[in-house]
């Protein structure tokens, strides 16, 4: 009995250190991969070269430079040396080019955290569809990766040592997450690009050149306006005014400030919009194709250069009254842009038409091209100020200057 | 041959994830490819399949309570001819099986253990469902009412997760261009839906045998409203790029991104889908081994279970080169197939056993 127990006892405990045992050596051999083997894009830049190749350029994060940065006093982030490197090489697409600069490349490139792409303006034109089928075939590149398109070259702007971020592209990413220009992910360029319209706009990047006394590199990337696409090419582009107008209809504007002239009062008025509700409504009226455009937004004074007195509901009434002109100046002169110059639908009003009128879209689908330009924007846009800041009568301004109305 | 016994939930609790697992990855974006933005009804109808099936597989239940359909179907059309015909739905059952675990070992190789080979991914998970096979129709059910609660609650958790990223408008126009459609994409669904017909080797199991059909049809009701589900995130996410995704919900997970830092969340999906599909394929697997036995009238099924082991992977190979096939499987061959092997058949049984009951009253 006491001999039985024994044995069972050994026996449980062989079985435990079997389990253990295995447990070493199941945990996936084949993709084991080390962090130290890795090297990890922050950023990629496609440019097209002259003899029908691309250059494909990797912004690489350096480890080294980080973990050595404490004993040299954080000079590894504060703008002495860089944390990123940038390899790039030529081939006749991304992947071919990719395999070459592996070979080059003592680190296995790992594209998990690559979160900017940027293609250049002349391959932009030339179209990006191949490009785009790598980064949503490939498992790694993240669908949530922001796209851009440069002004001129893509690399010079990887190359950069942003003064206030880590590395160039962070400081992209950055920028777009507070909503300056488009932003536009990989999967929502895929999705307009196979949509019913096919036409998307990606924000472009510039490089703002150093200041005096900085380094040449030193320049920060900023977003310059937007790209228009059609199916897969760059057509043309609208400046940055324009990309506001953009904003407000697609409802993406958040970091913009409007500032405009209130009625016939001398001085501006500067207004920051808190938030806004756009809706687009769609309308054929007598075969007329009418895109409503409702906005309903809220704002915070943040200046006031006027000597209106901004506490008598009077002149509130007539602020708003002058803010709501802006914005419909701002959205027309957008619009007027995108279809007269560029016929190009990149604020998905096909898609709103398709989605209330199905029937009659079905019918016209082949044509939209030739309706875009000749659709009529209306607009009904109503502006409430909620807040006008920590003083009520203009700063600065003596009493009887102060018009009450 | 099986001595244990389940309840009519345990049932349920087994048979939802053997049918969701691996419905809630690929088929999204085939029914995409026929539905567009109906996607999300085409699983409504793809259920009444489901309802009919598990009716059918319930009244054959009920006329021969103690049996499953390799051995009732010799009582109905004879010995010769139920032989063959049980002979049929054991090499369904294998092949299916095969494409099942070829199906998940793709994935995973696809999408995470890129160099690992493909037979280890599969060799393994057969070895562990043996296991669970070998120790019997309860334990297989424990294990179901464990993972669970892993299966389930990854997916509500994903859906909050991706709700901003929701593009609610992608769900108009509903049926622009008719019904036809979402009917059309209801067919691939649909094949998955007639597996319901699992349940007539589980019911002689079950100890609340009343109970049998009304946990039938919640299970068939549950996984339809998780594929309604399922396709409606897919499309406010995705909108019209879902039907170029091959596992959309997989990128859904990528997809998520709260407060810059709560990302890259394919390892849930990746979870759900292996508790998910090793519930599937000791189903599929058990099912396989109990028919086999009982076809050779063993007095039990575990001997032969390393055997049909062996068996199962070497059919991964034989059935499918790979995934183009497997998706060509999926949209050409199993909604026919399995359609006609699990509900249509069944259906002719049902009729002449009704019939030859009756006939064999009369004649007493």
């Amino acid at each position: 009995m006491e001999k039985g127990k024994g044995r069972l006892f050994m026996k449980n405990i062989l079985l435990l250190i079997l389990i253990c045992g295995v447990t070493l050596i199941v945990s996936g051999c084949w993709d084991r991969v080390e962090v130290n083997d890795l090297a990890i894009v922050t950023a990629a830049a496609i440019d097209k070269k002259d003899d029908n190749q691309i250059e494909l350029s990797l912004q690489v994060f350096i480890p080294k430079a980080l973990s050595g940065g404490g004993s040299e006093g954080g000079g590894g982030m504060s703008g002495g040396g860089a944390v990123t490197m940038v390899a790039s090489h030529k081939g006749s697409n991304i992947s071919d080019a990719l395999s070459k600069l592996q070979s080059e490349f003592p680190r296995r490139v790992f594209w998990g955290h690559c979160k900017v792409f940027i293609f250049g303006e002349k391959l932009a034109k030339a179209g990006i569809q191949e490009h785009l089928d790598f980064l949503l075939r490939h498992p790694q590149p993240r669908e949530r990766a922001y796209v851009y398109v440069s002004e001129g070259k893509a690399k010079p702007i990887l190359e950069l040592l942003a003064p206030l971020e880590r590395y160039s592209a962070e400081g992209l990413r950055e920028l777009s997450d507070l909503h300056i220009g488009m932003k536009v992910t990989l999967q929502d360029l895929d999705e307009k690009l196979i949509g019913i319209v096919q036409a998307a706009a990606l924000p472009i990047v510039d490089i703002h050149p150093p200041g005096k006394g900085q380094e040449k590199l030193q320049g920060e990337p900023y977003i310059a306006g937007t790209a228009v696409f059609k199916k897969d090419k760059m057509i043309g582009n609208l400046t940055e005014k324009e990309t506001r107008g953009i904003l407000w209809i697609r409802n993406e504007i958040e970091a913009y400030t409007v500032t405009f002239k209130p009625g016939a009062e001398k001085g501006e008025i500067s207004i920051n919009p808190i938030k806004a509700s756009v809706k687009l409504v769609p309308e054929i009226r007598n075969k007329k194709w009418i895109m409503v455009v409702k906005i309903d937004t809220e704002g915070t004074i943040i200046q006031n250069g006027t000597n209106l007195n901004l506490s008598s509901p009077k002149s509130i009434k007539v602020v708003e009254k002058a803010f709501e002109k802006e914005i419909e100046k701002r959205i027309e002169l957008a619009f007027q842009q995108t279809q007269q110059e560029l016929k190009t639908d990149i604020l998905g009003f096909g898609e709103e038409f398709s989605r209330k009128y199905p029937d009659k879209w079905k019918k016209n689908k082949g044509r939209w091209n030739e309706i875009f330009p000749e659709i009529e924007l209306e607009t009904e846009i109503k502006a409430h100020i909620r807040r006008q800041g920590y003083i009520t009568k203009p700063g600065g301004m003596p009493e009887k200057e102060v018009k009450e109305q | 041959m099986e001595k244990g016994k389940i309840s009519a939930l345990q049932m349920a609790i087994m048979m939802y994830p053997t049918i969701v697992a691996t419905a809630i990855l690929g088929v999204p974006s085939i029914t995409a490819k026929y539905a567009q933005n109906d996607l999300w009804l085409a699983p409504i109808f793809a259920s009444f399949i489901g309802y009919v099936t598990v009716y059918i597989a319930y009244k054959l239940h009920k006329l021969y309570p103690k049996q499953s359909v390799i051995q009732f179907s010799e009582y109905i059309i004879g010995r010769f001819l139920g032989k063959i015909l049980g002979f049929l739905y054991l090499f369904f059952y294998i092949q299916v099986t095969g494409e099942i675990i070829r199906e998940y070992a793709e994935f995973i190789v696809d999408s995470f253990l890129v160099r690992t080979p493909i037979s280890v991914i599969m060799a393994s998970m057969a070895f562990l469902c043996a296991f669970i096979v070998y120790g019997g129709i309860e334990v297989i059910a424990r294990a179901a009412q464990l993972f669970f609660p892993l299966f389930v609650f990854p997916i509500l958790i994903l859906i909050i997760l991706v709700l901003p990223d929701f593009e609610f408008k992608n769900i108009f126009p509903i049926l622009a261009d008719g019904i036809w459609p979402p009917m059309k994409g209801a067919i691939v669904p649909g094949g998955w839906f007639t597996e319901f017909f699992m349940i007539i080797f589980l019911l002689p199991f079950i100890k609340d045998r009343k109970k049998g059909m009304k946990y039938g049809m919640i299970t068939a009701f549950a996984v339809m409203m998780t594929l309604v589900v399922v396709n409606l995130v897919v499309l406010f996410v995705f909108g019209p790029a879902t039907a170029s995704k091959v596992y959309p919900l997989m990128n859904v997970a990528r997809y998520i991104s709260i407060a810059e830092f709560f990302e890259h969340f394919e390892s849930v999906v990746m979870a759900i889908w292996i508790v998910g599909t090793f519930i599937k394929i000791s189903v599929f697997y058990y099912v396989t081994a109990l028919s086999t036995a009982q076809w050779l009238n063993l007095s039990d099924y575990r001997p032969i279970v390393w055997p049909i082991g062996i068996l199962l992977v070497v059919f991964c190979f034989w059935s499918i080169p790979n995934t183009l096939e497997i998706e060509r499987f999926n949209i050409g061959v199993f909604p026919l197939y399995g359609f006609i092997v699990q509900t249509i058949i069944p259906l002719l049984l049902v009729v002449m056993a009704v019939f030859r009951k009756r006939k064999s009253k009369e004649t007493v």
